[in-house]
């Protein structure tokens, strides 16, 4: 008896189960996307130091040393990072014999220009203690300065060398310990350059407290740096593409990374992401909200000329700043095609690129990726052809004497380059990928923005396309990719 | 030394200079912007020289230009100027009047040449008529500004060129607006307009300078005037001069300053309505006639975000969408209006399509095509013009360019039907974020002159400070060239006018120079007026006192409009649908509710305000245009305020959660509800009866295997279908009463749940008629009514009294005879003709000619609650007359187990 009662339930189960089926299957706009929450990490609960760790610290290696008690392992980790070394691994480059390294430490920019020979300024970003010349010993685990990023910034600062400032509570950072949240990365990135916003034009310190129409993911989902740059053994994800020549993308952050699938609604945008970076629509403008230096003239600095921080200095020259600017965009496959090497001689009649990106209209794994371009006026050597770096900060440097003649001789010596005396001013431009201050749907760039008459952000033509693809069609690559399963289907005539 | 010195100061001085250039090219790229490129003008229009109507050089002649030389030197501008509606407005199916069809007895056409529009409120006067209001040259005047040239503009009624000498009247007249008498025009001397290519061919054309000209009566110079600022033509004191600058040694045009383009949106938004490309926030003025498609419908054309416009707009933070997908997609007016024999664009439509041919290839050469481009213009089915009904319905609509089945199957059940029966636009505009022309009231004016008119979504009537709400368009119900009737959404213009009867006894509408007359004397009202209108004596007419709503109100104006001399006054109302087709958005900004049209307050039938007032009580009649659009709802005045509420049943439209007759479900629900109280009743004596007799020993039982394991399993299968299709069903019927269900799910649901009933059913039928066991439920001819006569005795009285039941209960004998009557009702009759409403209904999209066949949904669906109601009352029955077994859950126990305890039967 309860035998057919049960059976009777089991088909009537199996019958609310189907139809329940049927519901669920077909939910509205049913899409195979992943759930990009699931990529994000769980914060862990952090724990409070502020009775773990007992003083008193005479120095910052000594609350370093405290540190590796417990945390043995974090100095050696961290040592093997670029945050340490500021320097990539060796490469092999098709214009050098022996493999290179490029990084903060050894080669240059077209803001401040080099960090060698000025690094009583210049370290005051390193996460070490001292770093004032070649003596500098990066084997001691010491030396690291834990401080940098875990502790709270309101409490903690660094000063000359990447020493403590002066009057540093060192006990009172050591118990402040944390996870590093946006105060800690924002100090040093944020003012990449010499100041707010002045090198990335997408990293300012409106970022502290962003708000969700200037950052989706730090405004509206309050995310942390590091919920993107993941961190594994101190070895943070996300590569500059100034600082390195190769870029392994598995070191890389990428949108995809959490967004993955064909999750616009619109299988119009789907298709974009074949040729178009999720950035290039997704973030219109860069310097949202703080201007962002988008030229710097060295060749007219050391003049008495009234100063403003927008406009003069008589230490750096001439600058232009700008905000809410329109990205310039370019083919960008996530890679570096050239790099200036100290030495590199170049071609003064002509804009000198630092860095170019690398990527064409040809290759399948490139797309219209939004940057930010800064030019200068920077020092060169008129007979070897070469860019010199001047010294300074340093001693004896520029900004003491503002004489070029000899800040070139130090800054040349420094790097240990040949320097001829002779100088002038070379034209150069360096170009930096823009990816934060992403915004939402909402706010992103629309059909028209690109295509059409009132288009005109993208300059098809020089991007390679014979015209608007809207009506002349994709690139042959995405067309040749796209063809292949067709054309392996025999088609009735 | 010298030498490097020398040589430092050289290289010092190049680097300066390369610098400065450096610097200075660096600053001009900054500084400026890229200056857009210059857009869509033809590279391969050759130059071309400027003639004047002899066919010489303007350079030679300085005379005027003439496009149909200058562009008729290679293109067939008479052909064009034939086959363009814009240029004809009217004048070739000039009709007299109130022959057109709009039921408008004064009427004579259907275009802005010949149609009566209360909005401008000017007459055309037909020929022949007593008092003139608009002759040709006061027509061009005032309506010229939307006028392309050619047409009337250069064509009288008699179809001579208004040049030619011979003008009947009032061609040769004009209203004198200061002494009302009709003067002489000398057309010689005005000259007339011819088709202005240039207006919709050229990328910045002068409007307000032709308009202008037009105004002051120059007809001869408004396509002179186009060009005027182009560098071109230069105004000088007495009139204007050819730059010799502008031409070239072959003394053509220059290049660059012939610039002939396909037309892009702004040249079609000089006359159409607002367009708005750049990224500058958009800003519109409320109901501005001057763009006649945004006052009359709110539609804008924009790829902006509607929340980056400039207005004042309700929940403006959540409209991220474009004012218009198809803007943002980059589209231009002339991608979907576009010439009629465009090779890239042309389809033979209708009958002259073939079965068998998607596409014919034999096309039109390009070089053909530019010859003799047709200049009718493709587009949809609107309600408002009746122009050139043969091009109507040549415009590729949504379905021609889009397959939305697919984007709608996964979630919208019965797709088909909907897009059969709803116009895409009816969810893909559900709401029109600018305001609109509400309603006109000419039956008074302001001391200006104007009329007193409404405006809808805003309050107020500036959109940067008043508070823009939007409005949402109603539905009603559009027959198309092809016979489909679909709801699709308009905006509906209320207008109240005073009407007079001539001499000839025609009625017209008043004159705007004698309602002012009636009104004014001296630019202030006449005495007679305000004393009339004036409620609270201030002497000074307030906006909402300007309102005939009263007799003494209406008499005073009657008297003064009798007094000018116009018979029998009259006010009239209408309503002119204004078809909404732009402004499509998608996405989430689209109706995909369900409950948006499934419910109580269904948009389908959402009513919409008409006006704030009704003049003189005179309810507004809809301007008939050819039957296009029906307007089958109901005209309501709550509180002052007249509004039209659709009614999609009167078209033939069921809406499932929204319609329903009341009658079936009270009756339904009486039935169910009076069995309810009857089966109480019964239980309550049963109960009463029980506990009254003495208990007597329990007869005697043998368990018996009643029921097969097969017949459990069917019986509680189609028992758990039909309790669930009752739910289901109740949720679709009234889902404001369940709003906690998905309306969507509840219609899949109730679908598989039938599949699974029908299907239960038959295999059941076939185990009964394979089995025997269907002998079961055939009554017995012999004795049945005695029999069946002593079963309802037993119900009625036996039972109470512990008698036995009359009829014994075996396997081969399950059923008693009222029983088998019930059943022999209600699978013979009420469960076939359920599932049969069911598939029909079901089948609504896949053979709707059959369902309308018998009746249609708004016939089968009511069936079909009704027996539901039926059903769920036998349900309630069966599940009492279950507990008159031996003990009140015998039967319950062995409908679950098969064996149920029976009275020994004698001899059993």
């Amino acid at each position: 008896m309860s035998r057919n009662l049960l059976l009777l339930l089991i088909v009537l189960v199996a019958l609310l189960a189907l139809a329940a089926c049927g519901i669920v299957a077909a939910p509205p706009g049913a899409t195979t996307t992943t759930d990009p929450w699931a990529f994000v990490p769980k914060h862990p609960v952090p724990t409070d130091h502020s009775h773990i760790i007992q003083g008193p610290f005479e120095s910052g290696p000594d609350v370093t040393r405290a540190c590796l008690q417990c945390h043995a392992q974090a100095a050696e980790d961290f040592m093997h990072t670029t945050h340490w070394t500021w320097e990539s691994q060796p490469v092999e480059v098709a214009w050098r014999d022996e493999p290179v390294t490029v990084g903060k430490a050894n080669q240059i920019n077209n803001f401040c220009i080099s960090a060698q020979g000025n690094e009583r300024q210049c370290m005051t970003c390193h996460a070490g203690y001292g770093w004032a010349d070649d003596s500098f010993d990066f084997d001691e685990p010491a030396n690291v300065d834990c401080l940098a990023c875990h502790a709270d910034a309101a409490i903690y600062n660094k000063d000359d060398y990447g020493l403590p400032a002066e009057g540093i509570d060192l006990l009172a950072a050591a118990r402040s310990v944390r996870a590093p949240t946006r105060e800690e990365c924002g100090k040093c990135h944020f003012d990449g350059g010499g100041g707010n916003n002045v090198k990335h034009g997408d990293l300012d310190e409106s970022l502290y407290f962003p708000s969700e129409n200037l950052d989706v993911h730090m405004g509206r989902e309050n995310f942390l740096c590091t919920d993107c740059h993941q961190t594994e053994d101190h070895a943070i994800k996300g590569r500059l593409l100034a600082d390195n020549i190769h870029i392994d993308p598995a070191e890389q952050v990428a949108c995809e990374d959490c967004h993955q699938g064909a999750f616009h609604q619109d299988e119009r945008i789907n298709l974009h992401t074949q040729s178009i970076a999720c950035q290039t629509c997704h973030i219109p403008k860069l310097a949202l909200k703080n201007p962002t230096k988008i030229r710097w003239d060295w060749s007219t600095a050391g003049q008495d000329l009234p100063e403003d921080h927008y406009e003069y200095l008589k230490i750096k020259g001439a600058f232009l700043y700008d905000k809410n600017i329109q990205p310039t965009y370019q083919w960008f496959n996530g890679n570096v095609a050239y790099r200036y090497l100290l030495g590199d001689v170049i071609d003064p009649t002509q804009p000198t690129a630092l860095i170019v990106p690398a990527g064409s209209i040809d290759d399948p794994t490139a797309k219209i990726f939004p940057f930010k371009v800064h030019t200068a006026q920077q020092p060169y050597d008129t007979v070897n052809n070469i860019l010199i770096p001047p010294r300074t900060a340093g001693e004896g440097g520029f900004w003491t004497t503002f004489d070029w003649p000899s800040a070139l001789a130090l800054g040349a010596q420094d790097a240990g380059l040949d320097f001829s005396g002779q100088f002038g001013f070379a034209e150069t431009t360096m170009d930096y990928p823009t990816t934060h201050m992403v915004q939402a749907k909402e706010n992103a760039l629309q059909c028209t923005d690109c295509h059409g008459d009132t288009g005109g952000r993208l300059d098809w033509q020089a991007l390679g396309y014979p015209g608007d693809p809207m009506t002349w069609g994709v690139r042959e690559v995405v067309k040749r990719a796209t063809a292949q399963p067709a054309a392996s289907t025999p088609v009735q005539p | 030394m010298r030498h490097s010195f020398h040589r430092r100061l050289l290289i010092s001085l190049a680097l300066l200079a390369l610098l400065g250039m450096g610097a200075w090219a660096v600053n001009q790229a900054l500084a400026s912007p890229k200056p857009a490129p210059a857009s869509q003008i033809s590279p391969i229009h050759p130059a071309f020289p400027l003639l004047d109507a002899e066919g010489q050089n303007v350079l030679d002649s300085g005379a005027a230009l003439s496009l149909g030389q200058t562009c008729g030197a290679c293109h067939d501008t008479a052909f064009i100027e034939q086959h363009s509606f814009h240029a004809d407005l009217g004048l070739s199916s000039l009709t007299p009047p109130g022959e057109t069809g709009s039921g408008m007895p004064w009427d004579t056409s259907t275009g802005l040449f010949g149609k009566f529009d209360p909005l401008s409120y000017r007459y055309l006067t037909p020929k022949g008529d007593q008092r003139l209001d608009l002759s040709t040259a006061g027509w061009l005047q005032v309506m010229g500004a939307r006028a392309s040239g050619g047409g009337p503009a250069t064509t009288a009624r008699n179809g001579q060129p208004l040049l030619s000498g011979a003008l009947s009247q009032p061609e040769a007249s004009i209203l004198d607006p200061v002494s009302g008498q009709a003067l002489t025009w000398d057309w010689a001397e005005s000259g007339v307009m011819e088709l202005n290519c240039l207006l919709c061919h050229t990328p910045e054309p002068n409007n307000a300078a032709r308009i202008q000209r037009l105004q002051a009566g120059q007809f001869g110079d408004a396509v002179m005037a186009t060009l005027l600022g182009s560098g071109i033509v230069e105004a000088t004191e007495d009139g204007w001069a050819w730059n010799a600058e502008a031409f070239d040694a072959n003394r053509a045009l220059k290049p660059e300053l012939a610039r002939i383009q396909d037309p892009t949106n702004q040249n079609c938004a000089q006359c159409h309505g607002l367009v708005h490309e750049s990224s500058e926030p958009l800003a519109l003025a409320a109901c501005d006639l001057e763009q006649p498609q945004t006052a009359t419908t709110g539609q804008v054309i924009s790829a902006q975000r509607i929340n980056q416009s400039g207005l004042n707009l309700s929940d403006k933070a959540s409209l991220t969408h474009a004012w218009d997908v198809h803007a943002e997609r980059g589209l231009q007016c002339t991608d979907c209006h576009y010439s009629l024999n465009n090779p890239i664009h042309y389809q033979s439509g209708g009958d002259q399509q073939l079965s068998h041919l998607l596409y014919d290839p034999r096309r039109l050469e390009i070089g053909e095509y530019l010859v003799r481009p047709d200049h009718t213009l493709a587009r949809g089915q609107s309600a408002q013009i009746g122009l050139a009904p043969e091009s109507k319905a040549t415009m590729r609509r949504c379905e021609s360019c889009h397959d939305a089945v697919p984007t709608h199957r996964d979630w919208l059940p019965y797709t088909e039907r909907h897009m059969q029966e709803v116009a895409c636009e009816s969810c893909h505009v559900p709401q029109l974020h600018a305001p609109a022309i509400q309603a006109a009231d000419w039956t008074v004016i302001h001391a200006d002159g104007t009329p007193v008119t409404d405006c809808r979504g805003i309050e107020g009537d500036d959109t940067v400070t008043d508070l823009v709400s939007g409005f949402q368009p109603v539905l009603m119900q559009r027959t198309n060239v092809d016979g489909q009737s679909l709801l699709a959404p308009y905006n509906l213009i209320s207008a109240w006018f005073w009407t007079y009867e001539d001499a000839n006894g025609n009625v017209r509408p008043v004159r705007q120079i004698d309602l002012q007359a009636a009104f004014l004397v001296e630019g202030a009202y006449r005495p007679e007026i305000l004393q009339a209108f004036d409620r609270n004596g201030d002497g000074v007419l307030a906006e909402e006192e300007l309102v005939i709503d009263d007799e003494a109100s209406e008499a005073a104006v009657r008297a003064q409009l009798a007094a000018l001399g116009l018979g029998n006054p009259q006010i009239y109302g209408q309503v002119q649908p204004y078809s909404i087709n732009h402004n499509v958005v998608r996405g989430k900004a689209a109706t995909s509710d369900c409950q948006a049209c499934h419910s109580e307050d269904s948009s389908l039938a959402a009513p919409m305000t008409l006006a704030s007032r009704v003049p003189g009580g005179v309810l507004p009649q809809f301007v008939h245009q050819g039957n296009n659009v029906a307007a089958s709802g109901q005209m309501a005045i709550e509180e002052g305020v007249l509004s039209y509420r659709p009614d999609p049943q009167a078209d033939g439209v069921y809406i499932f959660g929204h319609n329903r007759i009341h009658w079936i479900d009270w009756a339904g629900a009486l039935i169910f509800v009076g069995v309810l109280l009857l089966i109480g009743a019964h239980a309550t004596l049963r109960v009463i009866n029980v506990r009254r007799q003495p208990k007597h020993a329990a007869a005697a039982t043998e368990p018996v295997y009643m029921y097969d394991r097969y017949e459990r399993f069917w019986h509680w299968l189609q028992a758990f279908t039909i309790i669930f299709l009752f739910l289901t069903g109740l949720v679709i019927h009234r889902p404001d009463m369940f709003g906690l269900f998905a309306f969507r799910h509840m219609v899949t649901l109730h679908n598989l749940l039938a599949i699974v009933l029908v299907a239960n059913a038959l295999l059941a039928l076939f185990w009964h008629v394979t089995t025997g066991q269907i002998h079961q439920f055939i009554p017995r001819p012999r004795g049945f009514f005695d029999q069946a006569i002593v079963q309802a005795k037993y119900y009625l009285h036996g039972i109470f009294h512990g008698a036995e039941h009359p009829f014994a209960k075996s396997y081969r004998q399950k059923l008693n005879p009222l029983q088998q009557l019930t059943y022999f009702g209600l699978l013979n009759v009420l469960l076939p003709l359920q599932i049969l409403t069911g598939v029909l209904m079901w089948g609504v999209q896949q053979w709707p000619q059959t369902a309308a066949m018998l009746g249609g949904l708004p016939f089968l669906a009511p069936l079909h609650s009704l027996i539901a109601w039926l059903l769920a009352t036998f349900v309630v029955a069966h599940i009492y007359l279950t507990t008159t077994g031996d003990t009140p859950t015998a039967d319950i126990k062995a409908m679950v187990t098969g064996w149920e305890s029976v009275p020994v039967q004698e001899g059993g």
